[in-house]
């Protein structure tokens, strides 16, 4: 990857660092990202860490149940300690249940921050495709020119920034939502690379690059559209 | 899935996990990541040792070894975190949970590495008796181990905690040993309260070194009755929790009764083995 691209990329220790929590493709924190949901890729270890929750809740409670009952004198026959066995196994699920629910009831106030990390996956994806483009125009030089990299890079650059300035909004939001300081200087910010986003929109060529510069508009419409929710938020709350 | 990668980072480089786990760097995290990664390993090695039995002796104790680690540091962490908050360890209580679970993933990991030679003598040799010993020794082996790595974290850890606890000494020393000498007895007033006041923080610092190491002695021995108690806790509940085997020629038990202790039986097996029985 040219080092241009690179610099573009927003990568896990920095949304680490501007998130504040850990963000995997799994996980935003200590709870699941919905995208997990859209992809088999990323379905797969969530449903692999579900069965090792599953797996630690029934370590702890089948045999510390066990060895209580024994002590109090509930498995003294076959029939009674399967029953208890089946009592420990629905405590197990419900333990879990409760655990999923718990996860849940935390995403819900991460919503944002999740769709904000989706436009970012969009955005490092972008850059995937421009690497490859340039990859393939190396190897085959005169059939796929870089016409517009210079635009699709300005693009990418004010996506990163907005993105950047919007995962900032969203910590300090959540983090100190009486005390937001630089809230407008950011959402101006927003407003103007959407603005610049438009403009190269316009100006593109019918080329290869043109629809990357749409998905770049796109996430910025999104980033703009989900900063007046906060703003519409933060007015009812007043 | 990062969960194998936080414990390979622990054995590869101990010392920069341990300043981890001293600036409490992700704590949470590596909690989560080395539960699940001791509790696979242990579960794996459960497998292999109730296998020798039946197969449901093999999923019994592919589920109590990994609770007999895992209860067991349940049981004795408030011990260790409420004793050593009391002689001034500055430590959460999610820090305790991770030094020792970093002790648990050890033996884990030291048990799953043992996983092939348990194998070959399970499909090898069909001595039962030879069988619970060989398996004494390894527990025993990876037990020390792991202790002999949390020890080392605690102590390490301990260490840090000191030398940023401990005030800057040299300044007002330097300031009492700079001081020009006056030529009578008798000093002027000025030098006079600056010394006073050098020797002051002297005598105050010293009171501050003497209590913390004597807080740090404290602790290394309140750490050493831990392990102690630690073991003696394990044991039983090992003893407890049996049989993770299952006995030749016995059908399947989910418990046994408890009856002597696990020290009596090590013994027993052993003059089994010699022919003293």
């Amino acid at each position: 990857m040219q080092l241009d691209l690179v610099d573009l990329r927003i990568t896990p220790d920095q949304l680490e660092k501007l998130t504040g929590l850990d963000i995997s493709e799994t996980f935003m924190g200590r709870v699941y990202r919905p995208s997990v949901f859209r992809s088999v890729r990323r379905f797969l270890p969530f449903l692999i860490t579900e069965g090792l929750t599953f797996a630690l809740i029934l370590i702890f409670c089948l045999p510390l149940g066990l060895v209580i009952g024994r002590g109090l004198g509930w498995l003294s026959n076959a029939g009674t300690t399967l029953i208890f066995f089946l009592f420990l196994l629905g405590f197990s699920v419900l333990l879990f249940a409760i655990w999923n629910l718990y996860m849940w009831q935390q995403g819900k106030r991460l919503k944002t921050l999740a769709h904000l990390l989706d436009e970012v996956d969009k955005h490092n994806d972008i850059i995937e495709a421009v690497d490859v483009m340039d990859q393939l125009s190396a190897v085959q030089s005169a059939s796929i020119q870089l016409i517009d990299r210079s635009e699709v890079l300005q693009a990418l650059a004010a996506t990163r920034e907005s993105l950047v300035n919007a995962l900032m909004t969203e910590k300090i939001f959540r983090k100190y939502r009486q005390f937001m300081n630089r809230r407008q200087e950011l959402f101006t910010n927003i407003e103007s690379n959407l603005a610049t986003l438009q403009t190269l929109q316009i100006d593109a060529q019918a080329n290869e690059y043109g629809q990357l510069l749409n998905q770049a508009l796109q996430i910025g419409l999104s980033l703009r559209q989900e900063i007046r929710q906060w703003q519409q938020l933060e007015e009812r709350e007043k | 899935m990062k969960h194998f990668a936080v414990l390979i980072s622990l054995l590869r480089d101990r010392q920069y996990f341990f300043d981890e786990v001293r600036r409490d760097y992700k704590t949470e995290k590596k909690i989560g990541s080395l539960l699940v990664a001791s509790a696979f390993f242990l579960a794996c090695y459960g497998a292999i040792i109730g296998a020798s039995s039946s197969w449901l002796q093999m999923l019994s104790s592919a589920i109590k070894l990994p609770a007999l680690y895992l209860i067991t540091l349940t049981i004795c962490l408030p011990t260790l975190y409420f004793f050593d908050i009391l002689f001034g360890s500055a430590l959460t209580f999610g820090q305790y949970a991770l030094l020792v679970l970093i002790s648990v993933s050890v033996i884990s990991v030291l048990l799953f590495s043992f996983a092939p030679i348990t194998l070959f003598f399970l499909i090898s040799v069909h001595d039962y008796n030879f069988f619970l010993l060989l398996n004494v020794a390894i527990f025993a082996f990876t037990g020390l181990m792991g202790v002999k790595f949390f020890y080392q974290a605690m102590q390490t850890i301990d260490r840090s905690e000191t030398a940023q606890l401990e005030p800057p000494v040299a300044a007002p020393l330097k300031l009492a040993e700079d001081s020009p000498q006056p030529p009578d007895d008798f000093l002027p007033i000025d030098d006079l309260s600056r010394s006073e006041k050098s020797l002051a923080q002297l005598a105050q610092v010293n009171r501050s070194t003497g209590l913390q190491s004597s807080n740090q002695r404290t602790r290394r021995r309140l750490l050493q009755f831990w392990l102690v108690l630690y073991a003696l806790v394990g044991s039983q509940l090992g003893w407890t929790l049996r049989p993770f085997f299952g006995a030749p020629n016995e059908t399947f038990q989910l418990f046994r009764n408890i009856e002597g202790n696990f020290y009596s039986q090590v013994f027993r097996s052993l003059f089994t083995l010699l022919g003293w029985n």
